[in-house]
């Protein structure tokens, strides 16, 4: 797809995966790795754009946990603009990761915006209530939202991916090498920022030896993730037969 | 069911409605999310297609939709099991048993702080990151796969849940809940989620953060100490478990400054960069 194309779908699908339609799908649909099979589609480069969407998504990983719904940080910015472009300029995925992050941050703002509007509605669906117009308070709850939420979140990636392609290609050749290295050291430190997250939001400081016990399992037995997954989920079930028989005696 | 005789026949809902609502919330739960009254709008909307069979008038149907658009938030996916007790009250309402409105938002605002507690560790904190680091070696390997199976489990999984809460909550109306809430199976449930999905960091930690140090001082006498050989010799991967740990105590410490935290890892970046330390 053309430079054009490929920003009008990103445009569009920021404003889709951003809308929230589907409490856990849209929140699935926003994750840099899920960004990453839409533009690989679209690119024709599924190899790198899904190389890009992983490193991302190590960013990212806690901040979706984060409770009460407030984005401290927002992974579908800086996957629909970091991983398009990241594709288009042929960066490596750490150099995407190091131009995601400021993308990542405008996009609280943007999402602060949306709940601000928001408000507009829910007055609206209270005069609804008031002439028991339950059509009206439908939309009120879904059409009226989603047409804002295209004003407002459709420019900013359209125009950053249309643009943002010669740019990122220019800013990759006149990289000097410490800065290139930099980004390195951005890329393989950012995703212990994402666990760090999850380790306050799971918050059972007793339970951080299994954190120590995942990362060892790897460090010294090497094993892949998937039998990390299944030894945990074993030994989880052991140990609450093991409570369940203390509390029975 | 009751005994309350009334004139009028009793007005029944059927599984269909109450799965309808559970899509209206499901689809919603934070679409029309506002800093006001944050879930109230949807929680009205999922309730219409209850109300509108349960309220014949247009006064009744008006006061029920106004008594819904009171300020209301919760987790969305476990948040179905107070959908399943207040419709049941709804209908027992509308069949003429004395049920008052504060009991109804009582019930509301009663159950969404704590359910909004056990959603957030069990669905968000648990289930969401143990799904997408299950696949996300595929992803690493440049497989479409690692994006695919997250974008189908996930939704598939959680409304499995809702659908189950849902129903559930309507038919055990209150006693669901002290059920959920008392009983130590949510307890080990999520004791559960917490242990795998704990260990699951754990491992993608050791994976996935790459940190190491190329300095190295010559002595003399020609013989060098290459650090990072002696970091090996103690504890190999001591470096990136140090760096999740140091922004934990962090997080701990300071509260959640993500924007803090991630100008200086660029900042310590550039440096260390720049003085050859990483």
């Amino acid at each position: 797809m053309s430079v054009l194309g490929v920003a009008i779908f990103m445009g569009c699908y920021y404003w889709f995966c951003r809308l929230r339609f589907g409490y856990t799908f849209s929140s699935a649909l926003l994750q840099p790795v899920t960004i990453a099979v839409f533009v690989g589609l679209i690119t024709g480069d599924m190899k790198n754009a899904m190389m890009i969407g992983a490193g991302l998504q190590l960013v990212y990983m806690g901040v979706t946990s984060t409770p009460g719904g407030n984005v401290p940080s927002d992974p579908a910015l800086a996957g629909c603009i970091a991983i398009p472009l990241g594709v288009a300029a042929g960066m490596n995925p750490q150099t995407a990761i190091a131009l995601a992050i400021p993308f990542g941050v405008l996009g609280v703002f943007v999402d602060q915006l949306r709940r601000t509007t928001n408000a507009i509605w829910v007055h609206m669906a209270d005069r609804y209530a008031e002439k028991a117009d339950t059509k009206g308070i439908m939309r009120a709850a879904f059409l009226y939202p989603a047409a804002a939420g295209f004003i407002i979140r459709f420019p900013i990636v359209f125009i950053i991916d249309y643009f943002g392609v010669s740019v990122a290609q220019n800013l990759i050749e006149i990289l000097p090498a410490w800065l290139s290295h930099s980004f390195e050291i951005m890329g393989g430190i950012l995703p212990a920022l994402g666990f760090a997250i999850t380790l306050t939001v799971i918050g059972k400081k007793n339970l951080i030896p299994f954190f120590i016990a995942g990362f060892f399992a790897v460090i010294y037995l090497g094993l892949d993730t998937m039998a990390v997954a299944i030894f945990a989920t074993c030994i989880a079930l052991l140990l609450n037969l093991f409570k369940l028989k203390e509390e029975e005696a | 069911m009751s005994e309350t005789t009334t004139n009028q026949e009793m007005t029944k809902l059927d599984k269909k409605d109450i799965t309808k609502s559970m899509w209206i919330y499901y689809a919603g739960a934070e679409l029309s999310n506002s800093y006001e009254r944050l879930q109230s709008l949807v929680f009205c909307a999922s309730m219409t297609p209850i109300l509108k069979k349960l309220y014949t008038t247009d006064e009744e149907l008006s006061a029920a939709l106004k008594r819904h658009l009171v300020f209301f938030n919760t987790e969305g996916i476990l948040g179905a099991i107070i959908q399943g007790i207040v419709i049941s009250m709804e209908e027992q309402k509308a069949n003429g048993e004395s049920i008052t409105d504060d009991a109804i938002t009582g019930i509301k605002t009663g159950l969404m702080g704590p359910v909004a507690g056990m959603g957030d560790a069990i669905i968000w904190a648990a289930v969401m990151p143990i799904i997408f680091s299950i696949f996300l070696p595929f992803a690493s390997n440049g497989s479409a796969l690692g994006g695919i199976m997250p974008l189908i489990l996930y939704p598939l999984i959680t409304i499995v849940i809702s659908y189950y809460l849902i129903h559930n909550g309507y038919t055990l109306g209150k006693k669901s809940i002290v059920s959920l809430l008392h009983g130590g199976r949510m307890k080990n449930i999520i004791f559960t989620a917490n242990v795998i999905g704990l260990t699951m960091m754990g491992a993608l930690s050791a994976s996935y953060i790459t940190l190491s140090t190329p300095l190295q001082f010559s002595f003399s006498g020609g013989s060098t100490i290459v650090i990072q050989e002696v970091l090996d010799l103690i504890v190999p991967g001591l470096l990136p478990l140090s760096a999740v740990f140091i922004i934990y105590a962090y997080l701990k410490k300071k509260g959640p400054h993500y924007t803090k935290i991630l100008l200086t890892v660029v900042i310590v970046s550039i440096i260390t960069s720049l003085l050859g330390i990483f």
